[in-house]
């Protein structure tokens, strides 16, 4: 199995997963979308390499502002308590990595991880090519998951 | 009972160390295992470790390898808290010295039971 062969269904469990167990403690709260484009209108994006051959890439876009939340769930910080930008930043980071250290453990091979990345800017996309996209609402706000060889 | 907590991600470090305090372990925090190797050589004693894998500076499994090559260390418990989550991967952390393993996403159940496993909880009651 390559990274080609990984299903938006395994994506969608997997995150799923991380959201019930490491972010709101409960199920239900990331769905999938409803229908419609997602729009993000001022995004973060976060991604993972993956050593594969060719090397992959899991990337997830959240508008900035639901990061911010996202970040106060992991913290456990009240809705109105102000978040660091740095924590924001390692918060979303940090969930991209558990959803592709997920994703790498569907291959046969092992392959190594890098470094979660995060930014307001969306990874260099020259040669890069999508091989699935999933479509999820988290508290109501999409969440865009990718994976991508490039 | 001390509790280190090794990870670079700072939300992580506070969640395990959230779950850990309230399972009565008082915790120190590490940013990466180095940070952790530092500790331990200023003198810090722990019971237990939770330790990402990877990481910058000094990853996960480079902290193993340094912790069993000294015999001082040999009492502290290990367990990797980590993604990595393949077979192999943890047959590679077993055998450098590692007592346990917790695949991220995880329950405070999951970290509870292996504690429990290895003696540094006591077995909780279940209805």
């Amino acid at each position: 199995m390559s990274l080609s062969a990984v299903s938006t269904a395994q994506v969608t469990e997997i995150a799923a997963e991380v959201f019930e167990s490491m972010v709101d403690g409960q199920p239900g709260l990331l769905t999938a979308w409803p229908g419609g484009p997602a729009s993000v209108v001022s995004p973060l994006h976060a991604w993972v390499d993956l050593d594969t051959e060719p090397a992959g890439r899991v990337h997830l876009t959240i508008e900035a502002a639901v990061a911010d939340d996202l970040a106060r769930a992991l913290l456990e910080l009240e809705a109105t308590e102000p978040v660091a930008e740095a924590d924001v930043v390692d918060a979303f980071g940090e969930i991209a990595n558990i959803c592709s250290g997920n994703i790498k453990g569907l291959l046969p091979e092992h392959v190594e991880l890098r470094l979660p990345e995060v930014s307001p800017q969306s990874p260099s996309g020259v040669g890069a090519v999508r091989l699935l996209e999933v479509m999820l609402a988290w508290r109501g706000h999409p969440l865009v998951i990718t994976v991508w060889t490039v | 009972m001390r509790a280190l907590v090794i990870d670079d991600s700072r939300a992580m470090r506070h969640i395990v160390a959230d779950i850990l305090g309230g399972l009565g372990f008082a915790t120190v925090q590490a940013g990466n295992g180095r940070e952790a190797l530092d500790l331990l050589e200023a003198g810090e004693r722990f019971d237990v470790a939770c330790i990402d894998w990877n990481m910058p500076v000094t990853n996960g499994l480079e902290f193993l390898t340094a912790v069993r090559a000294r015999s001082e260390w040999r009492d502290l418990t290990l367990i990797m808290v980590t993604t990595e989550g393949e077979v192999g991967q943890i047959v590679r952390a077993l055998a450098a010295g590692a007592h346990e393993y917790v695949i991220k996403p995880f329950t405070p159940d999951a970290i509870a039971s292996k504690l429990e496993l290895l003696g540094l909880l006591r077995v909780r009651e279940t209805t």
